[in-house]
């Protein structure tokens, strides 16, 4: 705990908050906007995030990074929002709404030429092209709001069904159903817009 | 809804949409052994299937990664706030120090 602080840091393990914004704010505001589906919601959240940690800054014991502690204050402002999206409206509205997510993936059967792709490509070069996570974000924001939201907490976020359940008051089977169709979706979205047309790329 | 219960009555020769729904329950929770065999046994014999396990896999395997994803994006990209936005935070936080 008395370890001795980095030099530059004279006044407790916290930088200074004017320097926040240049130091952190893009890799927050990307970070938000991963999680959610537009531009001023994620500014929103970073701001929110800023200032929660400005409060909270006495309580910051540098045990880990100053990044790290406010993605973490990010990680909660996010899962809010989810909350209140889920509370809008009942589970079975949800359902309904996101009826016509027409499985695709089921007329495959039967039709050699929709048939999934061997997508086969090397990972390590597939996830670090830039152009990847571009078209993996654009197939998540085209997802129904409430299933992205369920999704991102489970692959994003890597919590489980018992904490994902908790936050949204759904239930375990309409979890599944939802993360079932969002991988359904963002399967055909990215065999549409990647794998068909970057086959020489991967 | 019966079919995302455990289940032990599904029958052992199934679906595609069945077999689908098993590779992703197997994602959330340990299937009951008939459920395994159920799914495997049409895996062994469905080309489909066994790339749709497979691309969500690789679709599993990226989200893992995001965050390193993240950090490496050049600031000269568009997924940067603006100054405008920054001056804003920025006022916003004097404000309430």
């Amino acid at each position: 705990m008395s370890n001795k602080k980095e030099p530059e840091i004279k006044q407790g393990p916290v930088s200074d908050p004017s320097s926040w914004v240049d130091k952190h704010g893009d890799y927050l505001y990307r970070y938000a906007l991963m999680r959610v589906r537009n531009r001023e919601a994620a500014e929103n959240l970073v701001q929110e995030t800023f200032l929660a940690a400005l409060t909270a800054r006495k309580g910051f014991t540098g045990r880990s990074t100053e990044r790290t502690w406010m993605v973490g204050i990010l990680k909660h402002k996010v899962i809010d929002t989810y909350r209140k999206s889920f509370r809008e409206k009942s589970i079975s509205e949800i359902q309904t709404d996101e009826e016509q997510t027409v499985d695709s993936f089921y007329d495959a059967v039967g039709n050699p030429g929709k048939y999934p792709k061997d997508w086969l490509p090397d990972p390590e070069k597939l996830l670090s092209s830039k152009e990847f996570w571009e078209v993996l974000k654009g197939c998540m924001a085209k997802l129904p709001e409430r299933t992205a939201a369920a999704f991102s907490m489970r692959e994003l976020d890597d919590l489980d069904t018992a904490e994902i359940c908790k936050e949204l008051s759904i239930s375990p089977t309409n979890l599944w159903v939802i993360l079932h169709r969002a991988r359904l979706q963002l399967r055909e979205c990215l065999e549409r817009n990647w794998f068909e047309k970057k086959e020489d790329n991967v | 809804m019966s079919n995302w219960e455990e289940e032990t009555k599904i029958p052992l020769i199934t679906s595609c949409k069945q077999a689908a729904r098993l590779v992703s329950i197997a994602i959330e929770r340990r299937l009951t052994v008939r459920e395994t065999l159920t799914m495997n046994i049409h895996l062994w014999m469905c080309k489909t299937c066994t790339r749709y396990r497979n691309q969500i896999r690789l679709l599993r395997q990226a989200f893992t990664r995001h965050e390193e994803a993240l950090g490496n994006t050049p600031a000269s990209e568009c997924d940067c706030l603006n100054a405008q936005s920054k001056q804003r935070i920025k006022d916003a936080l004097a404000k309430s120090r």
